[in-house]
């Protein structure tokens, strides 16, 4: 056991040590503004503007309250930071600059740090690994140099990281490009942040195509800012309306008459090279109008509104003077005016025959069609070859092939045609070409023979029947008994050479009769004379 | 002198962690007071020292059922007491300001004062299983030897007289150390009286430090 240190080494002595030791640390806090507690020196470097009397950290070597809050102020250092460097605050509340995004009171420490040496740096982060692209611009398309080397911070930001030079881009992108960098500096200008993302190159490794709009035609060769007007990120860029009248509302010829769908006439290729499927429109083109200008009926570039009808276009050409109440295409087919398809047959005067073939003027003189008669002497009136004797009414003899082809029922007439009479022309009758009152006396038409001499006064159809001239029926009277002899009604028997002439010696021998009438003066061979009634003593 | 265990322990040690150290430095640079390594190394070391104001003084202390050895746990007083401190050292990084710079050049100076200790220390004689000989009991010893030589100067013509002259050297080394004790005891004190308030200052220090450091680098973020 040992002796006088019962505690062991809380002796009085070290107990004494330990309070004058308290005392001395206390008094050297106080002394030191809690310097002593530092755990190292405060960086020595001045800053790129004084924050009151400020203008280094080892400025605030004995003002450890200045960074470090007191516990129950409720604070952090953070807060303490912001309160002088105002610069990342703003950046933080206007979400730019290189500590937007990200940085808060709560993280400066994740960063920056303190007490390293007067001249160590205040960025403990490791550079390399830090988010750009919280800064608002992506090191995607930074990786590595033209020569194949890897880009350090200084590249960009040789000055500081905090400052970045616009014509850093310049500088590196004309060794690029020369032309284009040129060329793209005089359209935009220096300030390549203000559009840049550092997603994208647009330059040539840059495929429009990868976004939903494919650069065509003339949109291939413009400038980038014809349609990202304003454009300054990336978000921007892609909010570009990729529809026709986003970009060419204002300059829409049409003013909007035509929709906002260009494409269906135009194409990236250029305004002037307008192709419309007009069969998509509800006036498809055929015929004629298939090579028609454009401007012949979109008079004035009026794209829209023009009338379907053909009058919209035609009004002025009509050379039926306004006759016809319905559209043209009634009539009138668009290969050409004269290719008609008019159907007559629609009309009170189907077109039949001769009609059908006849040109349409014989009928419609002067093109008037409206108010055409529709019987046939409102046409044939002055051809009328009867002289108007059976009226108007021609369809009952003639048919619409030819007047020749007349077909007329001799039935409906007074005088019906039998026998011969059917196979006689008709001129044969009619002979000065007139029907109507041609007399139905056979006389009229038949001359009276010389062999009936004065024998017969009555009408020839007292003998003859209209099937031929003989045999003829006479039935007398007849002053000579009509069967003498058993001759039956054969005229010839009696009158071998004519009706008016007789001869007995047919069957009386003359020379026995006159051996007979020998002793008969004045005997002769007018036998009647004597024998009227033919028999042998008549006159006895 | 044979080196001692725990001495060549500590270098062993020493050597292991200067080399982990090494290589550290050369991959990430010298470790940060106040980064994780920093702070490891520092909480670590101050943990082996408190264990070596400690434990060794508690089993001195130790009247009911002592467990280890006085020597054992010397040995483990002195281990800590040089492998702690080292670590300290690597935590400081190597910058020495403010309170901690202090606190960590009271540690190398309580660490010196050790060494002077314990040299102090081991002058003091010690039985078999390490404890000091009590200077009562040496004197007892020298009392008899004085007695021993005495008879045997008496009966010079019997006595064996190589055992005689070893009875003479034996009284002869029981007066230098019985001198020797004196001595050590007397600079043992005097070392006590410096190196304990050392010892306590050096605690109030780290202490503080640890406090500040926890209020500072933790409690205010």
């Amino acid at each position: 056991m040992k002796r006088g240190r019962p505690l062991g080494c809380l002796s009085g002595t070290a107990l004494v040590a330990a309070l004058l030791a308290v005392a001395g640390v206390a008094a050297a806090a106080a002394a030191s503004g809690n310097g002593i507690f530092s755990p190292g020196p405060l960086n020595a470097e001045a800053g790129p503007s004084p924050h009151g009397d400020i203008r280094r950290h080892a400025d605030l070597a004995r003002q450890c309250d200045r960074c470090h809050p007191s516990l129950l102020s409720g604070e952090r250092m953070g807060d303490r930071c912001l309160d002088c460097h105002v610069e990342v605050s703003e950046e933080i509340a206007s979400e730019r600059g290189l500590h937007r995004g990200f940085a808060t009171p709560a993280n400066c420490r994740a960063c920056h740090t303190e007490h390293k040496g007067s001249t160590a740096s205040l960025t403990r982060a490791n550079i390399s690994g830090f988010p750009h692209e919280r800064s608002g611009f992506f090191l995607w398309t930074h990786p590595m140099y033209l020569d194949g080397g890897g880009f350090t911070c200084a590249d960009c930001h040789p000055r500081s990281l905090r400052e970045f030079q616009s014509d850093t881009c310049y500088a590196c992108h004309f060794q690029l490009d020369p032309s284009y960098t040129v060329q793209h500096r005089a359209t935009f200008g220096l300030e390549c942040l203000e559009c840049h993302d550092g997603i994208d190159t647009f330059g040539d490794t840059f495929h429009h195509d990868v976004g939903p709009f494919h650069l065509e035609g003339r949109h291939a060769e413009i400038e980038c800012v014809f349609c990202h007007q304003g454009g300054k990120t990336l978000e921007d860029l892609r909010r570009t309306p990729t529809a026709c009248l986003g970009c060419h509302l204002a300059r829409d010829i049409h003013e909007g008459r035509l929709g906002s769908d260009c494409g269906e006439c135009h194409s990236a290729d250029g305004w002037g090279s307008a192709r419309l499927d007009h069969g998509r429109t509800r006036f498809a083109l055929t015929g004629l109008h298939l090579s028609v200008p454009c401007e012949a009926c979109h008079v004035g570039r009026q794209w829209v509104g023009v009338g379907l009808t053909c009058a919209a276009c035609h009004s002025g050409e009509d050379r039926h003077g306004g006759q016809f109440l319905q559209d043209c295409d009634a009539c009138h087919a668009t290969s050409g005016w004269g290719d008609l398809h008019f159907d007559h047959g629609s009309t009170r005067f189907p077109l039949t025959f001769s009609h059908a073939t006849t040109a349409c003027s014989a009928c419609h003189p002067g093109g008037r069609y409206v108010g055409t008669p529709s019987t046939c002497e409102g046409c044939h009136l002055p051809e009328d070859a009867h002289g108007g004797r059976f009226g108007q009414q021609c369809g009952a003899c003639h048919r619409p092939t030819r007047w020749s082809d007349a077909t007329f029922d001799h039935n409906l007439a007074r005088f019906r045609l039998t026998g011969a009479h059917t196979r006689t022309a008709c001129t044969a009758c009619h002979t000065s070409g007139g029907f109507a009152g041609t007399p139905m006396a056979c006389s009229a038409c038949h001359g009276r023979p010389s062999s009936h001499g004065s024998a017969f006064s009555g009408e020839c159809s007292a003998c003859h029947s209209t099937a031929a001239w003989r045999p003829a029926s006479f039935n007398g009277p007849h002053s000579f008994p009509m069967n003498h002899g058993g001759a039956g009604g054969s005229c010839g028997r009696c009158h071998p050479s004519g009706l008016m002439e007789y001869t007995c010696y047919t069957c009386h021998n003359a020379g026995e009769m006159q051996d007979k009438h020998k002793e008969i003066g004045g005997f002769s061979s007018s036998c009647t004379r004597c024998h009227a009634s033919g028999e042998e003593g008549d006159d006895d | 002198m044979r080196p001692s265990k725990e001495l060549i322990l500590s270098l062993v040690a020493i050597v292991t962690i200067s080399g982990l150290y090494a290589a550290t430095v050369s991959r990430i640079g010298i470790p940060a007071a106040s980064g994780f390594l920093g702070h490891s190394l520092g909480v670590l070391g101050f943990g082996l020292m408190l264990m070596t104001e400690t434990f060794y003084s508690l089993r001195k202390r130790a009247v009911r059922r002592p467990w280890g050895t006085m020597r054992s746990w010397l040995q483990f007083h002195i281990f800590t007491g040089i492998v702690g401190p080292f670590l300290v050292v690597l935590h400081s990084a190597w910058a020495f300001q403010g309170l901690a710079g202090v606190a960590t050049l009271l540690t190398l100076v309580v660490v010196a004062s050790g060494f002077v200790g314990r040299y102090i220390y081991t002058a003091v004689p010690r039985s078999a299983d390490g404890v000091q000989m009590e200077a009562s009991l040496l004197e007892e010893q020298v009392a008899q030897a004085k007695s021993a030589l005495a008879q045997a100067s008496a009966t010079a013509l019997t006595v064996d007289r190589r055992a005689l002259r070893a009875d003479e050297r034996r009284l002869k080394t029981l007066e230098r150390q019985l001198g020797a004790m004196r001595w050590s005891r007397r600079m043992l004190a005097v070392w006590h009286t410096v190196h304990i308030p050392l010892g306590m200052v050096l605690f109030v220090t780290a202490i503080v430090h640890a406090a500040a450091a926890m209020y500072y680098a933790t409690l205010l973020r």
